[in-house]
């Protein structure tokens, strides 16, 4: 790709990102497809499009989350801003920015304190995604070692399994 | 247009060399006309289709949903899409609106075709939730009403647990009819190894399910291809129809594919193919990726239940890939 066409997909990213808080829904949602369809290029707007998990209508709810799930790891310099909206109490703007702070990998150990605290979720898949996040994070999220161990005796299994796996990969 | 990879072009459909009693042959023979290449039309309908073969097809669309059936010209190429098969099984219906796949098939069916569909539960962890879909040509193909379902999951080991469904296709006789499972499927892209390691207990799971039926086909959007399947790929017999291609719109990932089990699949032609939208239908990447981000993935099987005896080897089509 030349230069010229880089630099419009980039224009094109921050554009639709300004767009994901318009008036309209129907501009809101058609940012965030045109985000969706920019793959992995979107990961810019990592942040912006966790937020918007939260937006009230669902069809830009549902593109959003389809941005997401095609975005890949965000930015490290994401991080810090992602530890905070894993406190959110939207469920669903916790929950993505989990999975993305997850796909940070051990870059993500600065909110392993956070996480540990999601473990705690009144949501099952909050709490679930949290887990497998200090898991992904490794030995770098001791400091959840604790709560994870709360969490591998838990009746969910799905939450057990995973906090079993997070403490494995963290070691001893 | 053909698709893009259209393996095995000029292979001859005959049923796999040696299983085939020699009366349903005949009958065969006398029943069809000169067998059709058992590949998808190019993008029209309804296109005159095999007797020698049935085309299944696995589907992600996008986000399927309002937004995309307001958009004419997209719901009239995934129109022509699923015309080129006899089944279709879709992953990412996301729409509040229990219309979607109804409207969908009517659109389908403008042309004079007689699709009909199945659909699944909403499923997921979080409030956005996908459902599968099966859409079928009721003048090939009819689905056993009492065998849908969903895969039970109490570990909670799958996103979304797969829709399974039962089919028979009716371009043979009914005691001759290749009857098979279906198991629509479409993992988490953040926890795909776990997932395909819970579909190897899911396919086995079904294999075993009905004394009656060998024939299982997993088909979806798997997240991985064949060289990260793993365990999943070392299901006795296991075999697959997408190999050493890209699955998605932008050619860049092999992420969808249908799987099965020699020697009980034996009706499996060893024709497949990715229909690329791009290609298919003349559309730049930007308007192809406003269709999907997937491609359709597609496998040939004969019409009629191909019993595998001892010592048989499947002959006249290559063989599938693992």
């Amino acid at each position: 790709m030349g230069e010229e066409e880089t630099t419009d997909a980039e224009k094109s990213v921050v554009k639709n990102v300004a767009r994901l808080t318009a008036a309209t829904a129907d501009e809101r949602a058609d940012a965030a497809e045109l985000l969706c369809r920019a793959g992995t290029a979107a990961a810019v707007a990592a942040v912006p499009l966790v937020k918007a998990c939260g937006d009230d209508d669902d069809g830009v709810r549902e593109w959003v989350v389809a941005a997401l799930e095609e975005l890949g790891p965000p930015p490290k310099t994401d991080v810090p801003a992602l530890d905070t909206l894993a406190g959110e109490s939207n469920p669903l703007v916790a929950y993505w920015a989990i999975t993305l702070l997850g796909r940070s990998g051990p870059d993500a150990a600065a909110a392993a304190k956070v996480l540990a605290g999601c473990l705690e979720s009144a949501d099952p898949a909050v709490a679930q995604r949290a887990a497998w996040a200090l898991g992904r994070i490794g030995p770098g999220a001791s400091v959840g070692r604790g709560p994870l161990e709360r969490a591998a005796a838990a009746a969910d299994p799905r939450l057990a399994r995973l906090a079993a796996e997070a403490l494995a990969a963290i070691g001893p | 247009m053909s698709p893009v990879h259209p393996h095995n072009p000029t292979a001859s459909h005959k049923p796999p060399a040696g299983v085939l009693p020699l009366v349903a042959a005949c009958l065969l023979a006398l029943l069809a006309p000169a067998a059709a290449r058992a590949q998808p039309a190019p993008g029209g309908g309804p296109a005159a289709k095999p007797w020698d073969a049935v085309l299944i097809a696995s589907f992600n669309i996008q986000v399927f949903g309002e937004s995309k059936m307001a958009k004419p010209q997209v719901v009239e190429v995934l129109a022509r899409v699923v015309r080129n098969f006899d089944i279709v099984a879709i992953q990412e219906v996301r729409a509040k609106s229990d219309d979607i796949i109804p409207a969908f098939v009517r659109a389908v069916n403008a042309d004079g075709s007689r699709y009909r569909h199945v659909i699944g539960p909403r499923e997921g962890r979080t409030v956005s939730k996908e459902q599968y879909a099966f859409i079928y040509d009721t003048d090939r193909i009819e689905v056993d009403a009492s065998s849908i379902g969903v895969v039970p999951d109490p570990q909670g080991r799958l996103h979304r647990p797969p829709m399974h469904a039962r089919f028979r296709t009716r371009i043979t006789p009914a005691e001759m009819a290749f009857t098979f499972w279906l198991v629509d499927i479409h993992t988490d892209p953040d926890e795909v190894p776990q997932e395909l390691e819970a579909l190897t207990g899911v396919f086995q799971a079904m294999q075993a399910a009905r004394p009656d039926e060998d024939d299982v086909i997993l088909l979806g959007d798997l997240n991985a291809g064949p060289p990260e399947f793993k365990s999943f790929g070392r299901i006795p017999g296991v075999a697959w129809a997408v190999a050493g291609t890209t699955t998605n719109t932008r050619r860049s990932k092999t992420y969808d594919n249908l799987v099965f089990a020699r020697p009980a699949t034996n009706e499996y032609l060893g024709g497949w193919g990715v229909l690329d939208l791009q290609s298919t239908f003349g559309l730049p990447l930007d308007r192809a990726l406003e269709v999907s981000d997937h491609n359709p993935v597609w496998g040939a099987f004969y019409p009629a239940e191909v019993r595998s005896q001892p010592g048989a080897i499947a002959g006249g089509a290559s063989p599938a890939r693992r």
